[in-house]
């Protein structure tokens, strides 16, 4: 169950339209600025839900070479560390408890409405994809099957669902390690065309966590490492939620 | 310039090396073009309002038909699945012919246009030809969330590649992508992505955008990109296919 510990809190001011992303700063007190471990949020937001799908799970498109890594990983949850983040339709689904800072809840969130990446429910055709998660080394590794609706270029993986991807995996990578919530950058260089239907590999790794702000960068390649697919960075925002004293 | 690059291609003949690792010469392939589906299916255009647009896009798409009628602008077609001549002789020289995907390929299709009216990507672009720019006119649906509520990052991301090329003149790809989220964008709203060329350095095209809100008061983000023509990969491959045989692939550095 969830921690009773948590902080509560931010109140989020409502800032004008200043340059940069400062403007969406909250205002808090810095000494109890962000004061979840790493352990606390893994064991948060990485529960295993009682009903709800969890698609970070193989199921009959995965090709041997998406299996084959998978098993490996998930033998290192048990003897390395290292945790399988669940993956549901909705980020809603993940933060059950929690709220948004006000300032970003504009609009309710409906029941139907889906994470991006999980948007083609058909298996093997869109997104296939599972992240492994090293809180001791605040990094992760995500295998990426990708089907035939992400073309771009013929037999291609569209150059812009990777990019979702990454930010993906930079997103739930920041906020286990440090609750970085929001992207403020994002930066690709697309170095080799990733085949449909073949198993890319992301690496990510927080580089630095500097005045609320997560710097993360990805590494996407083939698994044998011989063909290195695309390079990103990314700089994320770190938010807290807050308890939604609505819900029991 | 296309047309000339796909003839240089026909001469060339590379193959990237792609599932089995080991670039292909010229010589693996054969001389006769390899015939895809070649039934003349009338393909639906997708840049055309449907009853999932929002008052806010149906009316700026109307303000930017009748810019078209003086022909300064135009409305540029989106198709689902690509079967113009171009992605003909791509597949053709670029995929393997042994591999018998072409099943699978078969049920390709433009990762944009794969949604059901209103779900993911809404979106028509306007081009103006003489100043080199396009407006994007998109409306993000609900299959395209990322924190709840919010657009995903890679959603805009995925759009902003789209917007970005659509100020090309052919087939391109990609090679890097700059964005710089200002503020998020609310899941189901309307933005306007306004791109142009910046500037071509050989066959290497500069490009920039800026996203904002219907009313133009918002700022939502600003993305810089460079891209590359299609041909100038195959050329790319073909040289260094020849000298590193037995390496997964190439890597391009631009």
């Amino acid at each position: 169950m969830l921690r009773r510990g948590f902080q509560v809190a931010v109140i989020l001011g409502h800032h004008g339209t200043l340059p940069g992303a400062t403007h969406l700063l909250p205002r808090f007190n810095p000494a109890s600025a962000f004061g979840s471990s790493t352990e606390s949020l893994v064991s948060r937001f990485c529960q295993e839900m009682t009903k709800g799908k969890n698609y970070a799970l193989p199921n009959a498109s995965w090709g041997p070479d998406m299996l084959s890594l998978y098993h490996e990983f998930l033998e290192k949850t048990k003897t390395s560390g290292w945790v399988r983040v669940p993956s549901f339709r909705s980020n809603r689904d993940h933060i059950q408890g929690f709220k948004l800072p006000l300032d970003l809840s504009a609009n309710s969130d409906k029941s139907d409405w889906r994470l991006f990446t999980r948007c083609i429910e058909r298996e093997g055709q869109g997104y296939e994809y599972v992240i492994f998660f090293q809180p001791s080394e605040k990094k992760s590794i995500c295998l990426f099957q990708p089907g035939p609706y992400l073309e771009g270029v013929p037999g291609f993986v569209h150059g812009g669902s990777l990019a979702a991807l990454i930010d993906e995996t930079f997103s739930k990578t920041a906020y286990l390690s440090g609750e970085g919530l929001l992207t403020v950058n994002f930066n690709i260089r697309f170095k080799n065309l990733i085949p449909l239907g073949s198993l890319a590999v992301l690496n990510v790794n927080v580089e630095k966590i500097e005045d609320q702000k997560m710097y993360l960068s990805c590494v996407t390649q083939s698994r044998d490492q011989q063909t290195v697919y695309a390079k990103a960075s990314g700089t994320f925002l770190q938010m807290h939620l807050e308890k939604d004293s609505s819900r029991q | 310039m296309l047309r000339s690059c796909t003839a240089g291609l026909r001469s060339i003949w590379a193959l990237r090396g792609r599932r089995e690792g080991a670039p292909r010469l010229s010589t693996d392939l054969q001389p006769a073009r390899r015939l895809f589906s070649t039934e003349k299916v009338i393909h639906k255009d997708w840049a055309l309002p449907n009853p999932s647009w929002s008052k806010d896009l149906k009316l700026l798409f109307d303000q930017f038909m009748k810019k078209c009628e003086d022909g300064s602008w135009e409305r540029l077609p989106s198709y689902k699945r690509r079967s113009t001549q171009e992605s003909e002789d791509f597949k053709t020289y670029f995929l393997d012919p042994k591999l018998g995907e072409e099943e699978r390929l078969s049920q390709a299709q433009l990762f944009t246009r794969g949604f059901e009216d209103g779900l993911g990507f809404e979106y028509v672009i306007f081009k103006n030809n003489d100043e080199k720019r396009t407006v994007c006119l998109f409306q993000g649906g609900p299959y395209l969330q990322g924190v709840p509520g919010l657009l995903h990052g890679g959603a805009m991301a995925t759009m902003i590649d789209v917007a970005l090329g659509s100020c090309t003149g052919g087939a391109v790809m990609t090679a890097n992508l700059n964005i710089n989220f200002k503020r998020p964008v609310p899941l189901c709203s309307v933005v306007v992505i306004n791109s142009q060329l910046d500037k071509l350095e050989g066959r290497k095209l500069f490009l920039s955008c800026n996203v904002r809100s219907v009313d133009e008061k918002t700022l939502y983000s600003e993305a810089t990109g460079k891209k590359l023509p299609l041909a100038i990969l195959g050329l790319v491959s073909a040289v260094w296919g020849f000298f590193c045989l037995g390496r997964g692939g190439v890597d391009l550095v631009f």
